[in-house]
This record gives structure tokens, sequence and C-alpha cells, in this order.
């Protein structure tokens, strides 16, 4: 993969420069965190390079909260996003499997993943909640990226993930080519960084995932004290990248069909409720363990590819403090049990 | 760019027969073609009302229009219910997988179907006749509540019937409750699987109808000795895109929409909550 180098200054100056041609958005801290905002004159100097995922997950940007599917919307923005991390690259590819590659094209999803410019930065500090380390990602970038970002000092290294990357840089003089020093720094930091994210971990196992398959019954699930502190409110689905549940409303404002998509949740009681009342998931432990079972094994099995990509925002936004790398470790054993 | 997959055929409401006191079969016209195989669904949009899943009831073999069959449960059934003459409706698909017919040839094949279950029976059934030099017999057992409650009177007490001299075919017919004119069994529907005069080894058996129908249906069916893969099921879930993007109908890691609606029962038989 091509890398280049370029300073600080001058990395804060090309942005500058693209602000009226694009709409960018990329990470500013507010309190503790780093929302997604649209950069311009003013805030661009404050782009956080060197800190952790974004709250919302990038999904916002390709299938957003809520939007018309019939009639067409025709056109879409060019968009750039900066600050993507690995964790929300990695559920491009569910994005991709559920909207764009089965037989069924979503009429919005390709447009707007055409129209996304995306820069993603090296994850340097990661959440006590982040464990894409047990998941099988790094947190730092390897591919579904078409620039990426790693802080090094006084620049920043940039690696080239596709032509539409290349392009955007169009040989612009402020880039160098790096040195073997850069590399090793670059290296060293993400092998600093793939050590926390393993410590921040230590007392969690997810290597044996797999026997979640078939682990439907109730009785393994309502042993979990901890599941009781669902509220149903939601948060873990709407904040997970590869949440993708979704229904439909039918409006006859434009056209006599007009349908509007928009998220829905698995831990809403109502979810899979049907019209005579009845509901195949009647309980708390039916529609929790249906998440988990669906990141762990349905997604695998529909896609061939993990539905979750440890991006913990389904732990830190937890209202009822779930933290769900222990459940699953619990569920686990409790499956040991019998 | 392909067609939109949520823009639907607009259709014509030609006829709104009322079958039982909660259920009705709308006849439309499609401003298009619209072909489909037996089994399969489609979504029905009710303009600025909703959209729900139904199987057809019709023909598959009839190109002018298309009959769904539907009880009056929620918000949008109620409005089909409602629906006049020369009012516009949408449909979208069709969606899923058909009834496995090949699998059925030189078959003998048990229909059972209960209530509003019995619509997308009527479709297999219509298709079965059409073809039916590919199958030993047709054994069709239907179910109601009461007498008052079946639908497709006319079809089931008559005109079908007569296919009987013309066509392998029988019928077992029962209420859960009969009235003083009623002169067919009375039970479940269970009822009519006893003293069957099949060869259960060389069968296949189509069940549909409310979960619990279902549920003790199968069961008969295994204890009659059919196997777990002749067992055919169509499942009925919450559904919103009918294309496996929205993730509401899922049993475990199967689809409604796109691996059923109809299942072997062997393929559910251990996922949770099939019964619903």
């Amino acid at each position: 993969m091509e890398r280049k180098y370029i300073n600080q200054k001058d990395w804060q100056e090309f942005i500058e420069g693209k602000i009226g041609e694009n709409k960018i958005y990329a990470p500013i801290e507010k309190g503790k965190f780093l929302f997604f905002e649209i950069l311009n004159e003013e805030n661009f100097k404050k782009v956080v390079y060197d800190k952790a995922r974004t709250v919302e997950p990038l999904k916002i940007f390709l299938y957003p909260f809520k939007e018309r599917v019939y009639p067409e919307i025709k056109n879409f923005p060019q968009i750039i996003v900066m600050g993507v991390t690995s964790c929300d690259l990695a559920s491009i590819e569910i994005l991709d499997n559920v909207f764009k590659n089965g037989d069924f094209k979503d009429p919005n999803y390709s447009k707007r993943r055409e129209n996304i410019l995306i820069i993603s930065f090296d994850c340097k500090i990661p959440y006590d909640t982040c464990f894409c380390s047990l998941v099988g990602i790094k947190p730092y970038p390897e591919k579904n990226f078409d620039l990426n970002l790693s802080k090094v000092k006084d620049g920043f290294i940039i690696e080239i993930g596709s032509e539409k990357g290349k392009d955007f840089l169009k040989n612009d003089t402020r880039f160098y080519d790096i040195s073997k020093s850069q590399i090793e720094e670059l290296e060293e930091g993400r092998k600093n960084v793939c050590q926390r994210v393993n410590e921040i971990n230590k007392g969690f196992d997810l290597s044996n995932i797999e026997n979640l398959v078939g682990m439907y019954q109730t009785e393994y699930w309502e042993n979990i004290k901890d599941i009781k502190n669902c509220v149903s409110c939601g948060s873990c689905n709407f904040n997970c990248p590869t949440c993708v549940c979704f229904l439909l409303e039918d409006t006859t404002d434009d056209c006599d069909f007009k349908k509007v998509k928009v998220y829905d949740s698995c831990l809403f009681p109502g979810y899979a409720r049907m019209a005579s009342g009845a509901t195949p998931r009647p309980t708390l432990y039916d529609r929790y363990s249906n998440r988990l079972l669906c990141k762990y094994w349905y997604m695998k099995e529909n896609f061939k590819i993990l539905g979750c990509t440890g991006c913990g925002r389904c732990i830190s936004g937890c209202i009822g403090k779930i933290d769900k790398r222990k459940v699953i470790n619990e569920v686990l054993k409790e499956k040991l049990k019998v | 760019m392909g067609k939109n997959i949520y823009e639907p055929i607009k259709c014509e409401v030609i006829d709104n027969i009322k079958e039982s006191p909660t259920i009705n079969t709308i006849v439309l016209k499609p401003e298009k073609e619209f072909s489909f195989l037996a089994g399969q669904f489609a979504s029905l949009t009710v303009p600025g009302i909703g959209e729900a899943p139904f199987t057809p009831s019709s023909s598959p073999f009839d190109k002018e229009k298309i009959e769904f069959t539907v009880m009056k449960t929620g918000k949008v059934t109620e409005k089909i219910h409602e629906l006049k003459k020369g009012q516009i409706v949408g449909i979208r698909g069709p969606y899923g997988k058909p009834y496995p017919i090949e699998k059925f040839k030189d078959k003998e094949v048990l229909l059972v179907g209960g209530g509003v279950g019995l619509a997308p029976i009527r479709a297999l059934f219509l298709t079965l006749v059409e073809t039916y030099k590919d199958y030993k017999k047709i054994v069709f057992c239907c179910g109601a509540r009461t007498p008052s409650d079946y639908i497709y009177k006319e079809l089931i007490f008559d005109q079908w019937q007569k296919l009987c001299e013309k066509i392998p075919l029988s019928f077992r017919i029962t209420v859960d409750k009969k009235d003083n004119n009623w002169k067919y069994m009375e039970g479940v529907v269970t009822c009519t699987l006893d003293n069957l005069n099949i060869e259960v080894k060389n069968s296949v058996s189509i069940v549909c109808g409310p979960p619990i129908m279902m549920k003790f249906t199968t069961l008969k069916l295994l204890e009659i000795g059919f196997s777990e893969e002749n067992i055919y099921l169509s499942m009925e879930r919450k559904m919103y895109c009918g294309v496996g993007h929205c993730r509401h109908c899922m049993i475990g890691e199967l689809f409604v929409c796109k691996d059923g609606p109809v299942f072997a029962y062997q393929e559910l038989k251990n996922k949770p909550n099939i019964w619903v």
C-alpha cells in the first residue's frame, strides 16, 4: 500500500482548501466524546486525529435513521467522512451484504456508498468498552478506506487505499515519501495500541464465540443477571454500526405509495409482534438473546462474517450498564454446565 | 440501475368478496402482469395506511387478476376489508420460495388447511389440479371453526368436489363445532387425518393454518409416519421489506421472506417459538 507523509500544518491547510468543494464530516470533541461535525473555516483546526471512534457509527452516512425509499431520491451529495475507525470500516462489509450484494438492492445505499470518500484514522486511545481485538479486528485500518491517517510526530502518515483516495490527493506537493524511521514509529505506535486493547479485554474471551450457535433456549439466558437491567431502549441497536433493522412507513404526502425506511430495534417488545398480537419473542430474554445471536451467529451464517466489529458502542451507550462481553462469557459458561 | 425494489405495481380492486364474518377475498387487476408460483407471497399496500404480506389465493395460471384472502386482524387488513371496487392498491413481489411441487411428482399429496390458512393452499390446489397427472392422488383436508367460518364455500362444498369424478382427488371436511345442516365431519382438523387412505411413505403433506393448528397437525403427521422433510409448513412473521433486509421475519438464522415462507418441518424443528 502506498504511503505518504504530510506535516500537520500542511494537512490542515490541505483540508481547509477542500472545505468549499465538498461537505466534510470530521470528529470534533464535545465533553469526553467525539462527534461528527461538518467542517467549516472555524472548526477545521479542532479535528481530533489521535483518539478513538466517534459516538455515531459510520452507518448514519450510508443508511440514515430515516429516509425515503420510494419514490426514489434522485441526488445524493458527495461527502467526505474523516475519522472513521477500523471497527466502523469493518461494518461496511455487513452493510454491503445486506443492502448491495444480494439479489435485492436497496434503492439508496449504493448511491450513498459511491458518493462517500472515507478518510479513516488509526485508533490511538481506545475506550474501556472497545473490544475489536476480541472479534479479530485491528485498532488500525487495514482495508475499506480511501485514505487512512496515522498521527505520528509533527504530522501524519497517509495510506492510500483506493484510486479515489489517490485522486483526492491530486499529486499535491505537500505529501512526501516516508522514511524508515517513520515506518518504525507507525508500527511501534500500532503495536502499543493493540497491546492496550488486549489489556482492556484481558478479562474476556470470545475465542469460542461459535458456541453461541444453537443457543436459542431461554433457560441459558435467564440465568444471566445483567440482562434484567435491559430497559429495551434500543440504544445498542441504533448506535451499532452493523444493526440494520428497519421498518417501513407508508404515507401519501408526495405520491400514493410513498415509503419511508426508519430504524427499528429488535429489543423493542413490539418489534416482532404480529397484527394478531402474538410475538415469537415474548420475553426480554428472547429479545436480548436474539440480538446477540444475530451478531455472532445469524449474520455469520447469512454473510460469512461476524456481525460485530467490537466498537463497544452497545456497552458505552447502555443505560442498564450491561457489558455484552461479560454476558457472552457468562452465557457460554451456562452452556458448559448443561 | 434496476427497478426500485419498493416500487409497487398498481392494481384496481375489481371485487371484495365476503367469505366469512372475519375473512374477505379481494380481487385485483394489476396494471401489468404479476406472475407468481403457489406459496410465494406479495406485499400489499393500502395507500397511506400500510403494507402487509399475503400469499395470493388465486391460481398462478390466471394472468388477468390476482386474489388475496385476508382475515381482518389489524390496521391494514381492516382497510382491505373496506376497499371498494375501483380503488387502487399496490402490490410488490412475488417474494420467497414457492411450494416445491417438483418434489411432489408421482407422490400422494396431502393438503391440510385450516381457516384462513386455506388461502395459500387454494393457490397450490389450483396448481396441482392443472398438473394432476404428475401426482398419484390429492387428498384435501379442510377445517374451520364453524360452518359459517368456512371460506370458499361454493368451491369446497360444490365446485371442487365435482372434480373428484375426473381426477384422483378426495376431500375430508370438518368443523370444530357443527350446526344442524352440517353433513361432514366434526372435530378439529387433525381428526381428518385419522384412517387416511394414503401410502405415507410415498406422500408429502402441506399444512397451512393458525399456529396451533399447524403444531398439532404436524405432530399428528409425524405420528402417522410422515418424515420431517415431507411436512411443508407456511410460516407467518412480522414483515416489512420482504427481501431479506429488515430482518423482522427471522426465525433463528432463517428469513421467512427469503428462505420461506414455505419450510419443511425439518428446517424449523429446532428453531425458537415456531408455533406463534
